[in-house]
């Protein structure tokens, strides 16, 4: 079942986190951004985020706003709330003791 | 903050749809034009940026249900969806509710009794603080109960009362206090209670009328003649005498002024309503034989207490353990166990354990009838999944999930129990006034009348509205599932003509068929036991004759009678009756034969440390020349022993056996309680004197000396008839004393209060077994019938190719009845084990009843045969060219 580079629930949780780190994007933003920022070695089903975005904003971990998008469409803007920082922060924090600790198995040996 | 935003999103379902679509079609476009600049050409550009997207239909509902509050909008759409399913096809719909309706209804109406009887808080101001204490002894124990055996003495109550510190007030009575009552035309027997002074105070009634006990009234024995009147009373005895506060009323020949009416609405703290209630202080003048309140080691009293507001039952248990444990340091080797707990009727330990064997038998049954309904609904459920399997396997390949559907498919369900669980509810607390008022008019002669609320409060409703959920689910669930794991690829195209017994469903059906055959067996044969019980008791002989046999009851100590007055009225009264044309014996005995009233003492065998419990009676010389008990050995009393009160007796033949298996049981001794030495004179018949059905206990007579008098009973034989008989004993009593009561009737009717519990068993598990019986005989037919119709094409074809009507009959019969054998089977086996505890319960019934056990399946066969047979002929009348041409 699991392909390559598919994402855990929680992994997608924290990367939609870290897309919005650096100001408010839209769904399609945050994709690309997935997709960019790891060279194309993560494929997250588009379609995927959504239900994570909303399940996010609903949490209090991002706040959502109609704007206009650069080639001037209607748009929903995601952007990280006071608490969605703090999660991210935790998160991060969590993910760097585990990927580490996960890495030093991998190595001995 | 999200419970707003779920709120907001609820009522602006329409908006936040539109933002929903707004918000993908946007990222879709963005896609496609990516796609563009990348070089794909035309339509391609935007089937890419679709694939790359996923299932769209499955991401938008994912992300409303994120948003709404999924169990209430989807919940709606569902019943919204089941209603119009259920409207559709109203008459699986009606079948279905009413099976459901029958098997809750039977539920919640005898949850509803029991819940009177035994679980409902007292009627008085916040019961739940009210909690009944009651204590059991281990250890050396000796002591004398008055009553049941868990009740308290006055000075134990009165050191639980001081030193308790949970209790804002603890109160005591002495329940089923026989009275009678003068003042009327006629003298009436009437039950009522001694109470300590705080009883109202600490239960929070206050009197209508008048007012309740003082302090003052409990200080001094004998000092305080008042008494409070239930309302009943007050109306049937004072005709509801607005000044009836200060008139008087002579309860047991003593004289009590009235000071007050409890008000209407409460009638005592037993499911026997009490009449009157009197202080403690007045137990003597009461029941002038016996003198309770200065005995330490008496049980008589009933302990209620209201606890401190913030004071938990578990500390209540340690504060009155530590009283306890000083009291029991009087008593060496003993220990005492409270047992406390929120006080409802039935409270005490024996009554308690009553009425939870009685009711776990019962609910058990019933519980059996609802699995037969659920078993029904859920093969009604199947056939209709299975004629909506296309609808489901198109749902489940155009990407619905799974869960959703099941989630549909359940709603359904409840839907249908909860229509069917509401209809038999309300049908249960409708009938059931009736039905209560039919059993209490049916209970055995003398018993007091039972008050009885069985309206239906919260545990009631919470119990019926649990059950019907839970019926729902158990119904559901199995079919929904089942319907769900289809192979998609036959079921789209509609292959529904398969081969018998080779279908998917097949088999959960006839599993379930054969679960309620095998339930209803169980139900059946219980119901065949209980009734062959019925019959053996009506028609089992106890072994002593009874035409003819008139018994006068009467007390004389609690009218005030000494002994000396009591012999003299006892001869009087003899010789009167003796005088009575027809009369031609007069015998006397403490208790009369099957009157329900039984002695019991401890004697030691010549030879034995330990005494052993012996039932017994006191008779005199005729008693058993009258009642047709045979000698079997030895001689009955003689008028001389009878007269000099000799230290002789007379066992029973199986006491005899038990005792001095292969000895002659003449001239032996049995020693009583103070050293003084019985011996064995006559060997009497085996008969069943005092237990209908039951000859085994350890059994011995007395005679009946002139130190007895004031305790016996009379035993008329008359040759005449027995009306006459009975008025001339009534008038003789009457002369001699108008204001005794004496209970004369025939001994024979004694018999009919042994059969009344039976009979009333027997009726209900007659109503439960026919219910059982009708539900799976429905569950048979529909099963049987929705499988013809479900092969009509392959028996079109069997009968194209020259099979005949006879063929065609045997296999749909085969495959009918397969599953009611095994059931039926497994059913038997079952009820073997259950009758081994139905005959610890029912006399004179073997556990193996071979009526009950051949009888009950072939009539069971019988009926499960006719069930399919019907069904089954249509399909011998089927025209092949139309079958063949069947969908």
């Amino acid at each position: 079942m699991e392909k390559e580079g598919d994402l855990m629930q929680g992994t997608l949780d924290m990367l939609v986190l870290k897309a919005l780190a650096r100001g408010a994007k839209h769904g399609y933003g945050v994709a690309e951004w997935i997709h960019e920022s790891s060279n194309d070695v993560l494929h997250v089903e588009e379609g995927a985020l959504y239900p994570a975005l909303h399940r996010l904003q609903l949490k209090g971990l991002l706040a959502a706003e109609w704007g206009m998008s650069e080639n001037n469409r209607r748009a929903k803007y995601y952007s990280l709330t006071a608490a969605g920082r703090k999660k991210l922060a935790e998160e991060a924090e969590y993910w760097r003791r585990m990927s580490g600790a996960i890495a030093r198995v991998m190595q001995t040996a | 903050m999200s419970y707003w935003m779920r709120m907001k999103a609820l009522l602006k379902r329409k908006e936040l749809d539109q933002d929903l679509e707004d918000e993908l079609a946007f990222h879709l476009t963005m896609r496609e034009e990516k796609n563009r600049e990348r070089g794909i050409a035309g339509q391609e550009a935007r089937f890419a940026a679709r694939r790359q997207f996923g299932n769209l239909g499955r991401i938008r509902e994912a992300c409303r249900d994120a948003w709404i509050f999924v169990s209430w909008e989807t919940t709606w759409r569902d019943l919204r969806y089941g209603g119009r399913a259920l409207a559709k096809n109203p008459g699986f719909t009606a079948v279905a509710v009413l099976a459901v309706a029958l098997g809750i209804g039977v539920n919640t109406g005898i949850f509803s009794v029991l819940n009177g009887v035994a679980l409902k808080l007292l009627p008085v101001p916040r019961a739940d603080q009210i909690v009944s204490v009651d204590q059991a002894f281990h250890g050396k124990v000796r002591r004398n109960v008055h009553g049941e055996p868990g009740l308290f003495s006055y000075p134990e109550y009165k050191n639980y009362q001081t030193n308790n510190h949970v209790f804002s007030g603890l109160l005591a009575y002495a329940p089923f206090l026989d009275a009678t009552a003068l003042g009327g035309e006629n003298p009436k027997q009437l039950m009522g209670a001694e109470a300590s002074c705080n009883f109202f105070d600490v239960l929070g009634e206050r009197p209508a009328l008048g007012r309740a006990f003082v302090e003052e009234d409990c200080r001094a024995p004998g000092a305080s003649p008042v008494v409070v009147l239930s309302d009943e009373l007050w109306r049937t005895q004072f005709g509801a005498d607005p000044l009836v506060v200060g008139k008087s009323i002579t309860l047991n020949r003593a004289k009590f002024v009235v000071i007050g009416v409890a008000a209407p609405g409460f009638r005592g703290l037993d499911p026997w309503p009490s009449a009157f209630w009197a202080p403690v202080s007045m137990q003597k003048a009461l029941e002038p034989e016996s003198d309770f309140l200065n005995e330490d080691n008496t049980g008589w009293l009933a302990l209620l207490g209201r606890m401190r507001p913030g004071v938990s039952l578990e500390e209540v248990r340690a504060d009155l353990g530590v009283i306890a444990g000083r009291i029991d340091r009087q008593y060496p080797g003993r220990t005492t166990a409270l047992v406390i707990h929120r006080a409802t009727f039935m409270g005490r330990p024996e009554e308690r354990s009553l009425v939870f064997s009685v009711g776990v038998v019962v609910l058990a049954a019933v519980g059996l009838v609802l699995l037969i309904a659920c078993a029904n609904v859920a093969n009604l459920l199947l056939a209709r999944a299975s004629s909506r399997q296309k609808e489901i396997a198109i749902r489940l390949s155009i990407g619905g999930s799974r869960w959703r559907i099941v989630r549909q498919l359940l709603t359904e369900s409840l839907l249908i129990s909860f229509l069917g669980g509401t209809l038999g509810s309300l049908v249960a607390f409708w009938s059931l006034e009736g039905i209560a008022r039919y059993v209490l008019s049916h209970l055995p002669h003398g018993a007091p009348e039972l008050m009885w609320n069985v309206s239906p409060d919260l545990h009631v409703w919470g119990y019926s509205l649990g059950l019907t959920a839970f019926t729902g689910i158990v119904f559901g669930l199995a079919p929904a599932l089942h319907a769900t794991r289809q192979d998609l690829s036959t079921a789209v195209k509609g292959d529904s003509g398969g081969i018998i017994g080779r279908k998917g469903g097949g088999k959960l059906r006839s599993t379930l068929v054969g679960l309620q055959v095998a339930v209803c067996m169980v139900l059946l044969i219980a119901a065949g036991l209980l009734m062959r019980g019925l019959y053996l008791a009506q028609t089992v002989d106890p072994g002593f004759e009874m035409k003819g046999i008139i018994q006068a009851q009467f007390d004389l100590p609690s009218q005030g009678y000494s002994a000396e007055k009591a012999r003299a009225f006892q001869r009087e009264l003899m010789a009167r009756v003796a005088a009575l044309p027809g009369v031609d014996q007069v015998e006397q005995a403490r208790v009369t034969p099957l009157s329900h009233q039984f002695m019991g003492t401890g004697l030691t065998v010549g030879g034995e440390t330990q005494a052993r419990a012996f039932e017994f009676n006191v008779v005199t010389p005729g008693f058993f020349a009258m009642l047709g008990m045979p000698m079997v050995r030895g001689r009955a009393f003689t008028e001389v022993e009878t007269q000099s009160a000799a230290p002789v007796l007379v066992v029973t033949e199986s006491t005899a056996r038990r005792l001095w298996p292969g000895q002659d049981a003449l001239g032996k001794t049995l020693r009583g309680e103070d050293k003084k030495e019985f011996q064995v004179v006559g060997v009497v018949r085996d008969s069943q004197a005092s237990h209908l059905g039951q000859t085994d206990g350890l059994f011995f007579y007395w005679p009946a000396g002139p130190n007895e008098q004031e305790r016996l009973q009379l035993l008329v034989h008359s040759k005449g008839s027995d009306v006459a008989a009975t008025n001339g004993i009534r008038e003789a009593s009457r002369a001699l004393d108008a204001d005794l009561i004496v209970d004369v009737m025939r001994l024979e009717d004694n018999l009919e209060d042994w059969r009344i519990p039976s009979r009333i068993v027997a009726a209900l598990s007659g109503v439960l077994g026919a219910l059982a019986l009708l539900l799976a005989s429905i569950g048979v037919s529909g099963v049987v019938s929705y499988g013809v119709s479900q092969r009509i094409r392959e028996i079109g074809i069997r009968v194209t190719l020259g099979a005949d009507g006879r063929d065609v009959m045997k296999l749909v019969l085969r495959h009918a009845l397969r599953p009611v054998i095994i059931g039926g089977v497994v059913g038997i086996v079952a009820c073997a084990a259950v009758s081994q505890v139905l005959s610890g319960v029912l006399y004179g019934i073997g556990s193996h009843d071979p009526i009950a056990f051949v009888g009950v399946p072939l009539f069971l066969l019988g009926v499960a045969f006719l069930a399919s047979y019907i069904p089954a002929r249509r399909a011998v009348l089927v025209d092949p060219v139309v079958a063949l041409r069947y969908e």
